[in-house]
């Protein structure tokens, strides 16, 4: 009897929450000052997306039942980020490189694999993920993971160097004058089988 | 304490009236099911493809720590941060252990799971259980990969869940067929259509806008590095800068297309320009950067929201199935 009642308090609940996610993520584009908009919107665009996000719960205690509700719906409906990709600009690639030192001195370098295209991508997804200042928290972990998912394979291996480096490809024209890539190294972590030590 | 005339009181009420109607009369059209049958069969493929792309990779990417890439206790702890609600696979693995079932042979029957579930869909057999198990497997394995994920399992995810919400079974599918199920209601049809369609403008407006916020778009640079960049390398950056002339005007036309896309593509007469456009969008991104399960979950939405011609039910049927 209510059904289109009901349909339609769904719709306008369910559209004001993704219109608040996908705002979210363009004031915060803005507030970080990577886009072609003056830096005086910084601010606005900051003060706009604290609305954005105290509309998702997000301002709210992590326990309360109101955000944590907010959250497991917005995944259930695969709404939870915005729809910004590759945008305003494409970003830096990555490249996690393994040093392994042998006993005996010897060297060899190894990055983590992937069987297929598919999940090369996934791994990629991750790698740009990395440097990301809202994962400071799990990053050493996660390399320490990658460095054991490559140490499975070679156990003879006593310490392993992993090293994290933004790769910038070069534009057109200096594609055309023959330059290529560069790597800027922005992190490394020694690891070996009794301690780790982070540099 | 301020009175309103009872004529102020009347003219309000009709004028509430009246925005209700249209705006019922836009968000439940009467709409015939063959719309959901392609949005069915689409995601079958893509769930299909999904499971069939991951295979070799699978417990690699899904495994505790210690024997996977990763471990997914990452990705598990950073969705809970989000909310515990949020289904993983260390549920499954969990009710797994239970019935003394190893993680290994979890995540096999997940995979399982998820695969029979697209054939399922494709055929149109058990479509509501198979939307369900679908959607429900992959959250799942988007959630607890959690840092593996890319906007194609975000896609899927939105796409599954509109289709388990609707009003399965289509005509064309197997459950049809076999249980002869009765029609569907066409405004409840026509409303799950509105949904995916006013899904797709947000899509494309704030993916256009933001696109339009980065320098990059405008003078070809972005589309450059985005089809030179590992792993995305299909065409040999040797062949693409013979284009290179091109690639403003593309990045250009990228941008205006996605953000004027909520208007061009309701309108009846560049619609089909919009579409094809936009699929076509697609398909080179599947083709050129080799992103094809993201492409795929793109025009499936993309042609079931606009593409199928709107068969109109109607409205004396329309009526008589409201009134059922």
């Amino acid at each position: 009897m209510y059904w289109k009642q009901i349909h339609a308090a769904w719709f306008g609940i369910h559209f004001f929450l993704l219109t608040a996610v996908c705002f979210a993520g363009v004031f915060w584009l803005i507030a970080q000052g990577s886009t072609i908009l003056s830096s005086a919107f910084d601010e606005y665009a900051r003060r706009a997306e604290l609305v954005a996000t105290w509309c998702l719960g997000k301002e709210a205690r992590a326990s309360n039942p109101l955000r944590r509700g907010i959250a497991t719906y917005l995944h259930a409906a695969g709404i939870q980020a915005g729809y910004s990709f590759f945008a305003p600009n494409v970003p830096s690639q990555h490249r996690l490189t393994f040093e392994l030192f042998y006993d005996d001195g010897r060297i060899e370098y190894e990055s983590p694999r992937m069987r297929s295209k598919a999940a090369a991508l996934r791994l990629e997804s991750l790698l740009d993920r990395l440097p990301e200042e809202r994962y400071d928290s799990v990053r050493e972990a996660l390399v320490k993971m990658l460095a054991f998912s490559v140490w499975r394979k070679y156990p003879d291996v006593k310490k392993l160097r992993a090293t994290l480096d933004s790769v910038h490809a070069p534009g057109i024209t200096e594609f055309e004058q023959g330059k290529t890539e560069t790597f800027q190294p922005m992190f490394s972590f020694d690891f070996s089988l009794r301690d780790e030590q982070k540099q | 304490m301020l009175k309103l005339p009872g004529s102020q009181i009347n003219a309000g009420v009709s004028l509430a009236q009246k925005w209700w109607q249209s705006f019922c009369c836009f968000l439940f059209p009467p709409e015939t099911d063959t719309w959901l049958a392609v949005l069915r069969i689409g995601l079958g493929m893509q769930v299909i493809v999904y499971a069939l792309f991951l295979r070799s990779d699978w417990h690699y990417l899904f495994a505790s720590s210690g024997k996977g890439l990763v471990g997914r206790e990452v990705g598990e702890a950073i969705t809970s941060f989000d909310s515990p609600l949020i289904p993983t696979l260390g549920w499954l693995v969990a009710i797994g252990r239970n019935f003394n079932i190893s993680e290994e042979a979890v995540l096999s029957i997940a995979w399982i799971c998820l695969l029979s579930a697209g054939c399922l869909l494709l055929l149109g057999l058990f479509c509501r259980p198979a939307a369900i198990v679908a959607w429900f497997v992959h959250l799942c394995a988007a959630e607890s990969g959690g840092l593996l994920a890319y906007g194609a399992d975000s896609f899927m995810t939105t796409a599954l869940f509109y289709l388990l919400l609707s009003p399965l079974p289509d005509h064309y599918s197997f459950d049809h067929w076999v249980a002869k199920t009765k029609p569907k209601n066409p405004r409840a049809l026509g409303f799950w259509r509105r949904v995916i369609q006013v899904q797709l403008c947000f899509v494309y407006f704030i993916g256009g806008l933001a696109k339009c916020l980065g320098n990059g778009w405008w003078d070809g640079s972005n589309l450059w590095r985005a089809l030179i960049r590992p792993p995305f390398t299909v065409v040999p950056p040797d062949i693409l800068v013979r284009f290179k002339y091109a690639l403003p005007v593309l990045g250009i036309a990228i941008c205006l297309l996605e953000v004027s896309y909520p208007v061009f593509i309701w309108m009846k007469k560049t619609r089909l320009i919009w579409l094809v456009c936009i699929v076509a969008m697609h398909a080179a991104i599947g083709l050129l950067m080799g992103l094809y399960l993201f492409a795929l979950v793109m025009i499936v939405m993309n042609i079931a929201a606009f593409g199928v011609i709107s068969n109109t039910a109607t409205p004396q049927s329309a009526t008589e199935t409201d009134a059922q």
